[in-house]
């Protein structure tokens, strides 16, 4: 049972090959580019959803904030199609991978952050200290505020796979529950699996909710540090 | 490209290659499969408007019609799914009640919404192609005012002479009218100067006048004697007392 649940968490391997690259390389085939004016239904409605995400997310930011746009909209659309994609039966989630999430966040954090010591040194440890604090509290503020910078890409991180690890891990508990009940007693297996389509509901919403949140942390780091 | 190199060293090399040199690309790349027809640069065949038919959004149609004459397609599917699950190739397990909520929810999300997001779609290329046609529409109107402008100007130019008419008479009568004041200063500076020479005679003939008279005056009152003034005024006296008794006389008439 235990290796049936964290199963589909490890990386696939085809012969020894990792095959997380090629799922991880997959969600660009769906978003198709086109040179054309005029286009399918498909090209139309992804390109007015990156249309309408780009400008949401750039419009707080100034010119130098918004020569990450290209960074920061890749970054959501991959994050979202590949939790969306997770959704699938017997698929493999990248995000899902602490190492995966790691690598996405440390330098995206660690580049806004140098970015902004490098060209503001002043604002940039002005972060540390927020307005209108007693003078007292100002040694422990600082320490504070210095943990929870430095603690930001990790925070970012171990959200992200928290959130998507928890999901799947209850779809898949739930899921072996309606099949554990299914032989016993049906009406309260009708019961569990609505749980499930809820919970699925849910899940859609928490693929997109957190592809979201990671970029707009990020973003948030990136204004802060331009 | 390194054996482009190859051919030049050899043309440096030994002189009487070197027109063999101009071949030496074309050569090459007549081997290679790329470019070999012509280019295409119009018409390139349109792309179909709607992608290829398909069953349950997975299965194309094709398919079914390649297995019509030899098998139904529903009973080998049926049977294909049922051998699975039978023998156990397909287990069932927690992730088959996941499988079936997950896709039971994304079904029901395409029939509810698909027809929204198609029209949506649909609506944001007609509005892409509703500006381009505005643009085209609002070129031609103008090219029309001005084909309108001009033909109207063309009318206006053929009544241009109507002005042109208008426009002599008004220089003629100007030309007319100072010609005739000329004519009129003319005829009073001639007249002007006749009058001098006129204003001139009349002066001297009463000069003459007048010094005629003064002279015989003149003359006159040396010729008189005193002898003759006093027997004249002696006899103008006389004259006098003699008129004015007539004169008493007459009113008692």
């Amino acid at each position: 049972m235990n290796e049936n649940l964290f199963a589909s968490f490890i990386p696939p391997t085809i012969l020894g090959l990792p095959a997380a690259v090629l799922i991880i390389l997959f969600p660009p085939l769906l978003i198709p580019t086109s040179k054309y004016l005029i286009n399918n239904r498909l090209i139309t409605t992804q390109q007015w959803l990156i249309k309408l995400t780009s400008k949401q997310m750039m419009t707080m930011h100034n010119t130098k904030g918004r020569t990450w746009s290209l960074m920061l909209v890749s970054l959501i659309i991959f994050i979202a199609t590949t939790n969306l994609l997770g959704l699938l039966p017997h698929s493999f989630t990248p995000t899902t991978q602490l190492s995966m999430n790691l690598a996405m966040a440390i330098p995206l954090w660690a580049g806004a952050v140098i970015m902004g010591f490098r060209s503001k040194i002043k604002n940039a440890l002005a972060h540390f200290l927020p307005q209108g604090t007693p003078t007292p509290l100002i040694p422990m503020l600082v320490i504070i505020e210095t943990i929870s910078l430095l603690i930001q890409p990790m925070a970012l991180a171990v959200r992200l796979t928290a959130n998507i690890t928890a999901g799947h891990l209850l779809m898949h508990l739930i899921g072996s529950a309606t099949l554990a009940m299914s032989t016993i007693n049906l009406p309260s297996t009708l019961i569990i699996f609505t749980i499930l389509i809820l919970l699925t509901i849910l899940e859609i919403a928490v693929a997109l909710i957190q592809a979201y949140v990671f970029t707009l942390l990020v973003s948030l780091y990136l204004h802060d540090n331009t | 490209m390194l054996s482009r190199v190859v051919l030049s060293a050899a043309a440096t090399a030994a002189p009487s290659l070197k027109n063999a040199a101009f071949l030496g690309p074309g050569v090459l790349q007549a081997t290679r499969t790329f470019h070999t027809g012509q280019p295409h640069l119009v018409p390139v065949p349109p792309l179909p408007e709607y992608g290829g038919k398909v069953r349950y959004g997975l299965i194309p149609e094709e398919f079914f019609q390649f297995l019509y004459p030899k098998t139904g397609p529903y009973v080998l599917g049926t049977g294909l799914i049922l051998y699975a699950l039978s023998k156990e190739i397909y287990v069932i397990s927690a992730e088959t009640f996941t499988a079936l909520s997950v896709l039971g929810v994304m079904v029901y999300g395409i029939k509810k919404y698909g027809p929204f997001v198609a029209d949506f779609a649909d609506k944001l290329n007609e509005q892409k192609l509703a500006q381009l046609e505005e643009a085209k529409q609002a070129s031609i109107q103008h090219i029309q005012n001005a084909i309108d402008t001009e033909k109207s100007q063309q009318a206006l130019v053929q009544k241009r002479h109507y002005l042109f008419d208008v426009q002599r008479n008004n220089i003629a009568m100007a030309l007319e009218v100072t010609y005739r004041e000329r004519l009129y200063r003319v005829y009073k500076e001639v007249k002007n100067r006749l009058d001098y020479h006129i204003s001139v005679q009349n002066m001297m003939r009463r000069k003459e006048q007048e010094h005629m008279i003064n002279w015989v005056e003149k003359h006159v009152v040396q010729s008189i004697s005193t002898q003759q003034e006093k027997e004249t005024i002696a006899k103008c006296i006389a004259d006098l007392k003699l008129l004015a008794k007539k004169a008493q006389a007459q009113p008692v008439m």
